[in-house]
């Protein structure tokens, strides 16, 4: 069956609504500034194929990884790179959730990382 | 290229129903070429503007299947009526947009003045002044009448451009006033003298 005229089209609308796979790939590549194609690569597919993908229901609930698995096996994708991929969005949106609505707790996490980064000197030791 | 039938139809809204994942592609799949070619022919859309109508309506469709009643008739024929209404909806929505600035558009050129009408304003409004001038008003005067032209209304500035001396705000509003209303009788003249020469 040849690539059909409103699929690009489609997967593009799809982009824009938060319910669909496509806007979660949407997501993934710009959070980590990929193009269509450095996407394709990663899923291991072609761009029609993740074309396809995005027209799908975003996997969610208790059968996500049912969920998953069929979209995975029907578009002969990794279900593995598929679930990170949905997962490190979802990760990623509960931090903005939480910096946007608790902005003292994310003040707090970032300067608990700060304290953990090896090998950088205390303000003490820097202090002359 | 056909609709699938009312049992295949009913299977898939129930999948959609139950958030299966899959189910969203399939409904893509299946209807949204006939569908296209449906409202081309009953709206005479082309296909692109057919195909933006129901890519929105599909979504829609999908992120809230509880709209569709199965009791009521079949799946195909109610994304057929939604994606009409929603052509329907843009047609008028574009109509009511040209009206708009067609509208505006007449206004605008009623208002407007032409280039000649434009130089003949400033020409006849450069007569004038000279005329003023000619008419021999005090220096003070003149300044005063340039304010009150070029809008001015406030009366400390208006009673400075005159020269008047500090007083309380009531007296130098009175004298501002008085100021004002005869160098407008002054122009009035003026004017009427004109219409005279010129009639």
């Amino acid at each position: 069956m040849s690539t059909p005229d409103w699929l690009e089209h489609a997967a593009k609308r799809c982009q824009r609504e938060p319910l669909t796979l496509g806007h979660t790939l949407e997501q993934y590549r710009q959070l980590e500034r990929l193009s269509e194609d450095a996407l394709a690569h990663e899923l291991n597919c072609t761009r029609e194929t993740l074309h396809w993908m995005s027209l799908c229901r975003k996997p969610d609930g208790e059968d996500f990884r049912a969920q998953v698995t069929a979209i995975a096996q029907r578009h002969e994708v990794n279900p593995l790179a598929l679930a990170k991929v949905i997962r490190h969005v979802e990760i990623m949106e509960g931090f903005a959730r939480t910096a946007r609505d608790q902005p003292e707790a994310t003040a707090r996490l970032r300067l608990a990382a700060r304290d953990r980064v090896d090998g950088e000197p205390k303000d003490e030791e820097t202090t002359s | 290229m056909s609709f699938p039938s009312q049992t295949e139809e009913q299977a898939l809204h129930e999948r959609v129903l139950r958030g299966d994942s899959l189910s969203w592609e399939d409904v893509f799949r299946v209807y949204l070429d006939p569908l296209i070619q449906t409202l081309c022919r009953i709206r005479r859309l082309s296909r692109e503007e057919a195909r933006d109508a129901l890519v929105d309506v599909v979504l829609s469709y999908l992120t809230h299947p509880g709209r569709f009643d199965p009791r009521k008739g079949r799946l195909h024929s109610y994304l057929t009526q939604a994606a009409v209404k929603k052509t329907t909806d843009t047609y008028r929505r574009e109509e009511a947009r040209q009206r708009r600035e067609q509208k505006f558009g007449g206004v605008f050129e009623l208002l407007a003045r032409t280039p000649n009408d434009s130089l003949e304003i400033t020409v006849e409004a450069r007569l004038f002044m000279e005329r003023i001038d000619r008419a021999g008003l005090p220096e003070k005067d003149r300044a005063f009448l340039k304010l009150v032209l070029q809008g001015e209304r406030s009366t400390h500035i208006l009673a400075e451009a005159i020269g008047l001396p500090p007083a309380p705000e009531a007296d130098h509003r009175r004298e501002v006033k008085r100021h004002r209303d005869r160098l407008m009788k002054f122009l009035g003249r003026l004017g009427k003298e004109d219409r005279d020469v010129y009639p």
